[in-house]
């Protein structure tokens, strides 16, 4: 089955759908055919960090992904039933911003590391936030802006997280093209990141942690 | 300090930062967009509408950021993404709801992506119908009059360029453009979204190439027809054709070298070609590409080229293109809204000693200036190029 995680790491989509459905014919694990294309997928990650790859591959990388899991997810529910995920993640662009990329690259890595992700979409406002969390109660918020005022907008919905009492047992990062010259501390924000891959390690870290 | 006698008009000084010499001084140009009609006093309405008022409210508003080598004449109100006059404004990205707010309720006029082009051949068979009537956007096209849609098409634009015209002979101000351009990697973005670009770059890149090719015709025509309009030749600035990639982001130097370069490059030629100069406003961290973009002013006469860049880093940019292209930018936007205007004046400071030596350099923002950046930290530009940026003492 290496063959799966090598095709994902070479960006080949026919070779990893032609391994997938290869293994599944000999009746393979479905979950071993998916940790192997998650292999892959860390691997793409791995080379996105050396410079290697870069935005665009890791976002092919993640559709080739979630093309696999068309074909594997069946099989898993047949065998094992309904799976459960690693943690959970609220996230969403704040309120006057409407950039909807760089969020969307981070929840669809989450979700092929086997995450729950709870996208709230853009332009969303404090309280649209505030009632996600109360009602999916993740242990981490991610945040999104591409916008100079977006920043100051994410300040104001941790104020109203907090004043919702639903601050203390969540992590909050934020993520952005404008995010790389502030200091997080300041906006009541625990980490902001212009890296993806950055971001998404350590949300793995902090809901290790929270486990 | 005692202030140095400046020598030069502003237009003099610009074009010999174009021309890769040194000038009295470093040129400064900060990409003050909606900034102006904010401080300005006028809304979102009027910025779009109404030209006398906007050029007024930018005369204002200069005067609260300290100036500039040249002033930008928000070109986007008037064409955008290749669509009609005002209807890329009305269909695609305008959220309505700010128009008579500023600072604005909602969003500014941003780019909402849609993927309204699902089929290449369609769009290519049937000219730019598919897309400027795809029912997919939110238009208002078809609720306007006939006479209103044919006013913005047709005089609006002389109206627009009548007022940039009367800015230059009062101030005696350059233009930064008189038409804008996008990259057609840049419109699929938008048309077709990132997402499915993205699939189609990887699964059919021959007709990503295609459509790129048949896109750069409308963008190339419209924007060089619009700099006409503006004055090109008479209204000094308005003779640049603004030459914006967005994005897509992330682009590695395989995706670069095969999808975005030899359109880049065709669309520069034929700008130049045809007599205008080309500023490249080329957002995202373009750093791995600079080897490929040497060729940039490859077989073209010296001093038609500026390359404005977001994310990229100056100082090898200055070391790789300097002795060809004229570099401008990149104070980032985030020390403008929340930084002081001694980190400003330490940024310029840092951008002027690492790209101004020989000439060849504008100091200006990344992208454009928020608009609710501090008034006193835009100043702070200006003020370091006069500080920091003489040539001659």
């Amino acid at each position: 089955m290496a063959e799966i995680a090598e095709a994902m790491a070479s960006l080949d989509k026919d070779a990893l759908l032609s391994a997938v459905r290869k293994g599944l014919a000999a009746n393979a694990d479905p979950m071993s055919l998916v940790e192997e294309a998650r292999e892959g997928l860390e691997r793409v990650g791995s080379e996105f960090e050396k410079g290697k790859y870069f935005l665009m591959e890791l976002m092919w990388a993640s559709q080739m992904f979630k093309d696999a899991m068309v074909i594997i997810a069946p099989k898993i529910k047949e065998r094992y039933g309904v799976t459960a995920s690693k943690g959970r993640v609220v996230m969403g662009t704040v309120k006057g911003d409407i950039h909807d990329l760089g969020k969307s690259i981070v929840r669809d890595l989450l979700e092929c590391s086997g995450y729950e992700v709870s996208d709230l979409g853009v332009d969303v406002p404090p309280a649209a936030f505030v009632d996600r969390i109360r009602q999916v109660k993740p242990q981490v918020l991610g945040m999104s802006a591409l916008l100079t005022a977006a920043v100051s907008q994410a300040s104001l919905t941790i104020e109203e997280i907090r004043k919702a009492g639903l601050r203390d047992d969540l992590k909050i990062i934020m993520g952005g093209g404008v995010v790389g010259e502030i200091k997080a501390s300041d906006f009541g924000l625990d980490y902001a990141t212009v890296n993806a891959r950055e971001g998404i390690r350590l949300i793995e870290k902090w809901i290790a942690e929270a486990r | 300090m005692s202030p140095v006698k400046e020598t030069m008009s502003c237009y003099e000084r610009l074009e010999v930062a174009w021309n890769l010499k040194e000038a009295d001084r470093v040129p400064v140009a900060p990409v003050n967009c909606y900034i102006f009609p904010y401080l300005g006093g006028i809304n979102m309405r009027e910025m779009f509408l109404e030209p006398e008022k906007l050029v007024r409210a930018t005369i204002k508003a200069r005067e609260l950021l300290g100036g500039g080598d040249n002033v930008d004449p928000n070109i986007t109100t008037l064409n955008h993404l290749s669509m009609l006059g005002r209807a890329g404004w009305d269909q695609a990205t305008l959220d309505w709801r700010i128009w008579d707010d500023f600072p604005p309720k909602g969003n500014l006029p941003s780019l909402y992506e849609k993927p309204i082009i699902e089929d290449y051949d369609d769009v290519m068979r049937r000219g730019f119908a598919p897309i400027l009537y795809n029912l997919k956007l939110e238009n208002n096209i078809h609720t306007r009059s006939a006479d209103d849609f044919l006013f913005y098409e047709f005089d609006y634009p002389k109206v627009y360029a009548a007022a940039w015209r009367g800015f230059w002979e009062d101030q005696q101000v350059p233009l930064l453009m008189g038409g804008r351009a996008c990259h057609p990697l840049d419109m699929l973005q938008y048309y077709r979204g990132i997402s499915n670009l993205t699939r189609d770059i990887f699964e059919r890149p021959e007709k990503v190439i295609e459509m790129c090719e048949w896109l750069m015709e409308y963008e190339s025509t419209l924007a060089m027809r619009d700099a006409m309009v503006m004055g090109a030749g008479e209204v000094p600035g308005t003779e640049v054709i603004f030459f914006i990639n967005g994005g897509p982001p992330g682009m590695s130097p395989r995706i670069f070298d095969r999808f975005f370069w030899p359109i880049a490059k065709k669309m520069i030629d034929t700008f130049v070609k045809r007599g205008f100069k080309v500023h490249c406003h080329w957002d995202n961290d373009l750093t791995p590409n600079l080897n490929t973009m040497k060729d940039m002013a490859k077989g073209l006469p010296k001093g038609k080229i500026l390359l404005d860049l977001e994310k990229t880093d100056m100082k090898k940019a200055k070391e790789m293109l300097g002795d060809s292209i004229c570099l401008f930018g990149n104070v980032p936007s985030t020390i403008l809204c929340y930084g002081t205007p001694n980190e400003v004046d330490k940024y310029c400071k840092k951008l002027i000693d690492d790209c101004a030596p020989g000439g060849g350099y504008v100091l200006s923002t990344e992208c454009e200036t928020p608009w609710d950046s501090k008034p006193e930290n835009v100043r702070a530009i200006v003020e370091a190029a006069e500080k920091y940026g003489q040539y001659r003492r």
